[in-house]
């Protein structure tokens, strides 16, 4: 029985006290995760293998490993930003191809550090191509990495998307209404 | 083309009308066949609970309720001359019930009466004391959870089951709006907290919207399908898009003609009685659609009203991230989605050169991905860091405003613009009135006002205009006093084709800021009482 299949159960029996299914379950959910590791090897649709590195140490500076979890590199954020590019329309395409030309050759003259701090200049309001390939590239960035097993997971800590028999309320009386 | 065995009643539409209706008159032994256009998804095929990384593009691209969006019904419409509004309509057995939130309250005794208290619009056709006892019996059927917080602008039901706990950010937030004077309470959802019915309470994932894979949440093929079924008079025509309504010489209604979405074969069902529920924008079209030399403009449009009136609501939305729970440990607060309510307090504070209100729904966006992640500036550690720590004070509120009936506002059909099965698509046309646009900007100021007296990050997601219509559109095909401005009786029961009746959302006079669903259901039930009683008598 897979861990959905089970954690489905345990929703069904939730009158039965005695049926310890939620232990069932979360080691059912530790098989889960150690099987997902387990996927084949992705293979560059849109970007060349240069851009897509380029990509990996761009995404990686914008979030990066630390003490508390892996970062955006090891999330693997830029594969699912070639996929996501790859099943775009053509303008996006372009969008990529362009603002990827443009950071590089701007890290070039300088260094990838400086042209990452340089294209964020203006991050609320961008005004030139190289600003707004800069939003583009932490929209793909924040997308892909929070949606990854890696920040989920490990980053955020997220404990829900479950079967719960009753809901955790608030037990802080100093968040309550005197 | 073939044809079956004439049916007591056909009903178009398997969604929270269609689901009452079908229920009420099998039990009432009629003879009922269902179309629906799309197919069933088991609970098995449902992907609520797949995490982002199993999907294809995580998510991002609608792929948990693509399911619901069968055929090419996200395409098959067009907009002119429009403000920013969209129609949602799926096409999935159980329609709409299978992709809600489950809010479901009840309209006040004057949000029938805006003509009479407001000099707006006009009055509905009945009163909410006629529409109470079916309030009372669909809430009994569907289940609703909640409490009876003593608000005429909210009446209750005496049969609640017992409210969702709270989360923390929602006991801080009652904090500061008891502060203000003003209201907010445990919602009422058509959601399970204890078992009923052959069906489990809630088991808090948060994902109402992408389909309860136990049936915790009021669907109508787990909850009215099945008691239809069990009386041995349903039968159900699934993947059946109906065309068009043929009617008789003496222009009654008399058969549906649909097309097989599976063979493309065009079939016809012959029945005594034509109810439709396909949803405020698909059932105009269908009667648009039906022209024949009696009605010429389409069946029951003599009057040219059919489609006219369309409205729904105005959406806002805007996101706090509390100070107070900064840097909590994770804790699992996905719930059930939405657990308190700010019902509309604007009418307290006397009359108004505005007409209307709104009421405030609360996190009923997900926990699980960063939203903020989003708005915050910069990149890098502390970037990451902010975004981590930020997360467990996330309250979300979204505020949800009447928008007026005007006739200038509506669906009409274009001969020249076609589906895939050839049948001529809607097109919308809307602009939000002047009062539309005040009240929506009252509506949002309200929200910020009330996270100026919390301590936090605010994110606004409104823009310089409002949208529409929040899933919510009701209207085209209205009940009414005045035959001149309307299409139906207070039964749903078209004036002009005695034996055609239309309950979903397109029967509404007017629209409150409350959620439609439970007065939609209640509507249709009522009709469908009405449909026994003359049945008995022979009047149908």
């Amino acid at each position: 029985m897979d861990r959905r299949a089970l954690l489905k159960l345990v929703a069904l029996t939730a009158l039965s006290p005695r049926m310890n299914a939620l232990q069932a379950a979360a080691a059912c959910d530790m098989k889960a995760a150690s099987a997902t590791s387990s996927a084949p090897e992705y293979k560059l649709q849109f970007f060349s293998e240069d851009e897509s590195r380029l990509l990996d140490q761009l995404m990686e500076m914008m979030i990066p490993a630390d003490s508390h979890s892996p970062g955006a590199h090891a999330a693997k954020t830029n594969l699912f930003a070639d996929m996501m590019v790859a099943t775009s329309d053509d303008a996006v395409k372009q969008q990529w191809r362009d603002g990827i030309r443009l950071i590089h050759e701007e890290a070039t003259r300088s260094s990838l550090a400086e042209a990452l701090r340089k294209a964020s200049d203006n991050e609320a309001d961008p005004k030139t191509d190289l600003e707004r390939f800069f939003a583009l590239l932490k929209q793909m960035t924040v997308d892909g990495y929070y949606t990854s097993e890696t920040a989920i997971h490990q980053e955020l800590r997220y404990l829900g998307n479950t079967y719960v028999m009753s809901f955790p309320e608030c037990t802080h009386p100093e968040h309550h209404d005197p | 083309m073939s044809k079956s065995e004439p049916f007591d009643v056909c009903i178009i539409g398997s969604g929270a009308a269609g689901g009452v209706m079908a229920k009420e008159l099998c039990e009432g032994g009629a003879k009922v066949i269902m179309l629906e256009a799309g197919r069933e998804v088991p609970h098995a095929e449902f992907l609520s609970h797949r995490w982002p990384y199993e999907l294809p593009y995580r998510g991002l691209r609608g792929e948990k309720q693509a399911p619901f969006y069968q055929g090419d019904i996200s395409k098959s419409i067009a907009y002119a001359d429009s403000d920013n509004v969209g129609m949602d309509r799926v096409r999935v057995l159980g329609g709409r019930t299978l992709h809600w939130n489950a809010v479901t309250l009840r309209y006040a005794p004057r949000d029938f009466k805006e003509w009479s208290l407001q000099g707006v619009e006009e009055d509905w056709p009945l009163s909410y004391e006629e529409l109470e006892p079916y309030y009372d019996r669909i809430e009994q059927i569907i289940g609703v959870c909640g409490n009876d917080d003593h608000l005429e602008i909210l009446p209750a039901g005496k049969h609640y089951l017992p409210a969702i706990p709270w989360r923390c950010s929602e006991h801080i937030l009652k904090r500061a709006t008891s502060a203000m004077g003003i209201p907010l309470i445990a919602v009422r959802k058509a959601v399970l907290t204890k078992p009923r019915d052959n069906r489990p309470p809630c088991h808090y994932c948060g994902h109402c919207m992408d389909g309860c894979d136990v049936g915790s949440i009021f669907t109508t093929p787990d909850c009215m399908l099945p008691k239809a079924r069990a009386t041995g008079n349903f039968t159900l025509r699934q993947n059946a898009l109906a065309r068009e309504i043929l009617v008789d010489r003496e222009g009654a209604a008399k058969a549906v003609s649909f097309i097989d979405t599976q063979t493309r074969a065009e079939q016809q069902v012959e029945a005594k009685l034509i109810v439709v529920c396909c949803s405020t924008v698909e059932s105009a079209r269908l009667l648009l659609n039906s022209r024949s030399p009696k009605y010429p403009m389409g069946l029951a449009n003599s009057n040219g009203i059919v489609g006219k009136y369309l409205h729904g609501h105005l959406g806002n939305s805007v996101s706090i991230y509390l100070e107070e729970l900064r840097g909590q440990r994770p804790s699992n607060q996905d719930g059930a989605t939405d657990h308190v309510y700010i019902p509309r307090y604007n009418h307290l504070s006397g009359k108004s050169d505005i007409a209307g209100g709104w009421g405030m729904q609360v996190n009923y966006t997900s926990y699980m991905f960063p939203h903020h992640a989003h708005r915050l500036p910069g990149y890098g550690s502390s970037f990451k860091q902010n975004v981590r720590k930020m997360q467990p004070g996330y309250l979300q509120m979204g505020s949800f405003a009447k928008v007026t009936a005007v006739a200038e506002n509506h669906v009409t059909v274009d001969a020249a613009r076609v589906d895939a099965n050839g049948i001529p698509i809607p097109v919308v046309r809307f602009r939000f009135s002047e009062n539309d646009r005040a009240l929506w900007k009252q509506a949002n100021q309200s929200m910020l006002e009330i996270f100026s007296h919390l301590k936090g990050n605010v994110f606004s997601s409104a823009g310089d205009a409002p949208t529409g219509f929040a899933s919510h559109e009701v209207g085209t095909v209205r009940m009414g006093k005045d035959p001149r401005t309307s299409v139906l009786n207070s039964y749903c029961q078209a004036r002009e084709v005695k034996n055609l009746f239309v309950t979903d959302g397109s029967c509404f006079t007017t629209s409150s800021e409350k959620n439609p669903t439970l007065t939609i259901m209640a509507l249709s039930m009522r009709a469908a009482d009405y449909i026994k009683e003359q049945r008995k008598r022979g009047d149908l």
